[in-house]
């Protein structure tokens, strides 16, 4: 083996030159696979870990309270970080709230326009990688990151160079900002710049960092509330998809209800029709009323959201409760509320009679008073009385869902230390679907496409529930992916011009080097060789110039790349600057990649070279020897 | 002890639509230690003859038997056994191997059969080539060696193997008288020394002096 080998080699340098013709074609090739390569593996590194990351994150879980707007608001973060974050076990890196705010920022005399980034400096253990990332891409030109964190300076900031310079401002400068909160109220805040960055991406100069709590503040959530979540995880291309699916199936929704005491309000309202009709038309739910009378009947009841604004299931509930009072229009309307024949016995109640509930909120917030709501409050008016049985309960009040949520969102119950106390419809009520959940967790979408076009069909149907998506970046970002597959054509071409290369260039050396030696394939033949000796001899002679090449076409790679990377280039107006890194074009060359590829080129040389071989080693060794050029 | 026998040989090589009959019926034996001669004029069928007994080639009818082995009725694997163990080849055009040099020709036969140790190979080769008189030359390539130089190569590359029979086709042809005269009269000693039956063929009829027997053949058939 080792003297076919030691034959093989020398036959190389017996045709020098076109070897080294063929073998640099092949070394082109192969520089040519790898640099794609690279620089494909290059973007994917920025889109899926530099810019996916920002826009949206590898998985995100957006939120909507609705109320006809926008509102990304879940009152109970801990309990869906939790959820998410146990569910993406050792696949996430770091999840954050992803919150932003575009506004309008008054510097020393100019106005700029700014996205207010929440950064958590305080709470967050950071990886050597992340600390090195972030190392890289916020270059502190002033002040220190951690700064962001400082809590005797009011609201600290970090901005870029650029958005520093356009508004004037020095570091301990104040920046007086105006933004719209979450609640769309126009609010404006004072920032103290405390640091500036120089920065590489895009992206990042005309952002301005906070501390996330502070930005949270200003957007109006409270300190248990938070947004839409975004999660990092370590293989992003592997893992997005799935963790999103677990993450899916792990925030089906309980049933919602509130668990309440309720109390009669009005009860002489039969007695002065006029003032309590439009006192109740007029009054507000919220109200905290204290005038109430006749409180010593004050039972629990359990508050159950039908989901009226949806017609098939507004029918369902229709069909499957019997009124003894009340008109069927009002009562599963708008506003609508029937009480059990059972409740409106204890209380005394008719219909148009006004109830006044009193619940315990799940979150007391201690060190700021202005949420330490002990007791929530609010009242409505009775539609109607049903006929109660086993399956809708007793004690129970349904509501529609528009009346319902926003007293539910507003002082989250308790829900899990309530259900034991609460009557929650079995499974198998006829009426169960109609009921409303905690939220609405909407299906998961394919694509970018099916993502608008869910999140359209969910508006229509005037949900009063919040509504939570599951995406991973393959629907949400997709748009963005698609730039990936059409550098991974790129790669793809250079892998078909290769092929062409060595099936071309294999095919017709060896032709040739085959009819020039076939007098001395006659020999060998004559003194003993075996065929498979023969063939191997042509097939080793292609598999080391395969191999020469492809290192010699490695070593060119790098130094190309090496130099591509040095130039600078001053892309600022450009879309296409975000996928340079530092002005640079951003090559990643991977080990697999790279042993990959060569593997696969060797491969394919080593079949093409098969075919003309085994020709040469199946002459009739006579025939050969009487071969003449 | 007759170490080759053929009966009946013949060989027809199909030339566009017609048909060659190179040798039309060949019988005869040849016994171990023979120094033999096949004479005749070019395209009577010499090296057809050879290539036949050199089981480079296939009999068209008849039957060859070398060292009691019928070699018509072998495969391909089996007969490049028998090429390797019990021929040793010497061509007209000397066919050394350009990429290799002198010891490494000599060594190559022997290298193709396995189990032989590596210091083993080198004293074999090495003592041909001392005997054919080239131990000066023995790290240089081919295309460094005279002609008569390159003969000589052949001749020792043949014998390296110790095989039953040699065959050279026109060994002289191509080398001018003198040498050619020098290239029998080794093959002559190297037939005395190894007691390897040499076989070879030529058409001219002044190196017939050095052969033991004659064989002639005119138009594929035998004459006498
Ligand atoms: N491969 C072949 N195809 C057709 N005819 C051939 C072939 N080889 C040899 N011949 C013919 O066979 C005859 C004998 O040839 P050959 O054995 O080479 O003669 P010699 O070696 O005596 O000159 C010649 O007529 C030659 O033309
Ligand atoms: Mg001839």
């Amino acid at each position: 083996m080792k003297f076919l080998f030691i034959i093989s080699l020398r036959n190389l340098f017996r045709q020098k030159r076109r070897n080294i013709l063929l073998g640099s074609a092949m070394a082109f090739g192969v520089m040519i696979l790898i640099i794609a390569n690279s620089f494909s593996h290059g973007i994917s590194d920025i889109l899926f870990n530099r810019i996916v990351v920002y826009v949206a994150g590898h998985v995100n879980i957006s939120i909507n309270e609705g109320k006809g707007r926008d509102l990304p608001l879940f009152r109970d973060r801990d309990r869906l970080t939790k959820i998410a974050v146990e569910t993406a076990g050792d696949k996430l890196i770091e999840y954050n709230e992803g919150v932003g705010i575009f506004l309008r920022a008054i510097g020393n005399g100019k106005v700029e326009n700014l996205v207010l980034v929440g950064i958590n400096t305080i709470s967050r253990t950071l990886t050597q990688k992340q600390r090195e990332e972030i190392n890289e891409s916020f270059k502190m030109l002033y002040g220190k990151f951690k700064d962001l964190g400082n809590k005797s300076i009011e609201n600290p900031a970090i901005l870029s160079k650029e958005k520093a310079d356009a508004l004037s401002v020095k570091p301990n400068d104040i920046v007086r900002v105006r933004y719209r909160n979450i609640y769309g109220q126009t609010q404006s805040s004072r920032l103290t710049v405390v640091g500036i960055m120089s920065n590489d991406n895009i992206f990042m100069q005309g952002v301005m960092f906070v501390e996330l709590t502070n930005l949270k503040e200003m957007m109006g959530y409270r300190p248990y509330e938070c947004g839409s979540i975004k999660l990092t995880l370590k293989e992003p291309q592997k893992d997005a998809a799935d963790v999103a699916d677990k993450i899916h199936s792990a925030l089906r929704p309980g049933p919602a209800f509130i668990l309440a005491t309720a109390k009669v309000l009005n009860q002489d309202s039969s007695m002065n029709p006029d003032v309590s009709t439009s006192e109740n038309k007029n009054s507000n739910p919220n109200t905290i009323s204290s005038n109430n009378q006749n409180a010593d009947t004050s039972p629990r009841v359990t508050l159950i959201p039908f989901m009226g604004n949806d017609e098939p299931l507004k029918k369902l509930m229709l069909s499957s409760f019997k009124l003894s009072s009340g008109n069927v229009k009002d009562v599963f309307g708008k506003d609508g509320m029937m009480v059990s024949d059972y409740l409106a016995d204890i209380l005394k109640i008719k219909q148009g009679d006004k109830l006044e509930f009193h619940f315990k909120p799940k979150f007391i917030t201690k060190d700021k008073p202005e949420f330490a709501v002990r007791e929530a409050i609010f009242s409505a008016v009775v539609k109607g009385i049903f006929i109660s049985d086993d399956s809708t309960g007793k004690e129970t009040i349904y509501m529609h869902e528009a009346l319902f949520y926003p007293k539910f969102y507003e002082n989250l119950p308790d829900l899990q230390s309530d259900s034991k106390f609460a009557f929650i419809p079995k499974e198998k009520a006829s009426f169960k679907p109609a009921l409303g959940t905690e939220w609405v967790l909407l299906d998961r979408s394919r694509s970018t496409d099916d993502l608008k076009q869910k999140l359209r069909a969910a508006g229509r149907k005037k949900i009063k529930a919040a509504t939570i998506d599951v995406n991973s970046m393959y629907e949400s970002a997709s748009d963005v992916l698609k730039l990936e597959n059409a550098l991974n054509i790129i790669t793809f071409t250079a892998v078909l011009i290769l092929f062409f290369i060595i099936l071309v260039g294999v095919v017709n050396t060896l032709r040739m080097t085959i009819r020039e030696r076939t007098r001395e394939i006659g020999t060998i033949r004559a003194i003993g060789m075996q065929k498979k000796d023969v063939l191997l001899i042509f097939v080793i002679e292609t598999a080391i110039l395969t191999a020469f090449a492809s290192i010699a076409g490695t070593i060119l790679a790098f130094i190309s790349m090496a130099g591509l990377s040095n130039i600078a280039f001053q892309i600022t107006d450009n879309p296409m600057g975000i996928l340079l890194v530092k002005d640079r074009l951003h090559f990643v060359p991977t080990f697999i990649g790279i042993v990959g590829n060569i593997g696969f080129i060797l491969f394919i040389s080593i079949i093409t070279a098969f075919f003309p071989s085994r020709k040469a080693a199946n002459l009739s060794a006579a025939d050969a020897l009487r071969h003449f050029e | 002890m007759n170490i080759i026998e053929i009966k009946e040989l013949t060989k027809n090589y199909p030339l566009g639509s017609t048909i060659v009959h190179a040798l039309r019926g060949i019988d005869f034996n040849i016994a171990s230690g023979d120094f033999l001669s096949i004479v005749g004029p070019s395209g009577s069928g010499k090296t057809t003859l050879l290539n036949i007994i050199g089981c480079i080639d296939n009999a068209s009818s008849g039957s060859v038997n070398i060292g009691g082995v019928e070699i018509t009725k072998l495969n391909d694997k089996e007969i490049t056994d028998i090429r390797l163990h019990k021929i040793g080849f010497i061509f007209q055009t000397f066919n050394l191997i350009p990429v290799l040099d002198v010891l490494e020709n000599v060594e190559f036969p022997l290298l193709l059969m396995k189990n032989r140790s590596k210091s083993e190979v080198k004293k074999r080769a090495e003592s041909l080539i001392d005997a054919v008189g080239l131990s000066e030359h023995i790290k240089h390539r081919p295309s460094e060696l005279s002609g008569g130089q390159r003969q000589r190569v052949a001749i020792a590359r043949a014998l390296v193997t110790n095989p039953d029979i040699v065959l050279a086709d026109e060994p002289t042809a191509n080398l001018d008288s003198a040498t050619g005269e020098q290239i029998l009269e080794l093959m002559k000693e190297m037939n005395r020394k190894e007691k390897t039956t040499f076989i070879f063929s030529t058409h001219d009829s002044n190196v017939i002096k050095y052969a033991g027997y004659v064989l002639k053949i005119k138009d594929g058939k035998m004459v006498n």
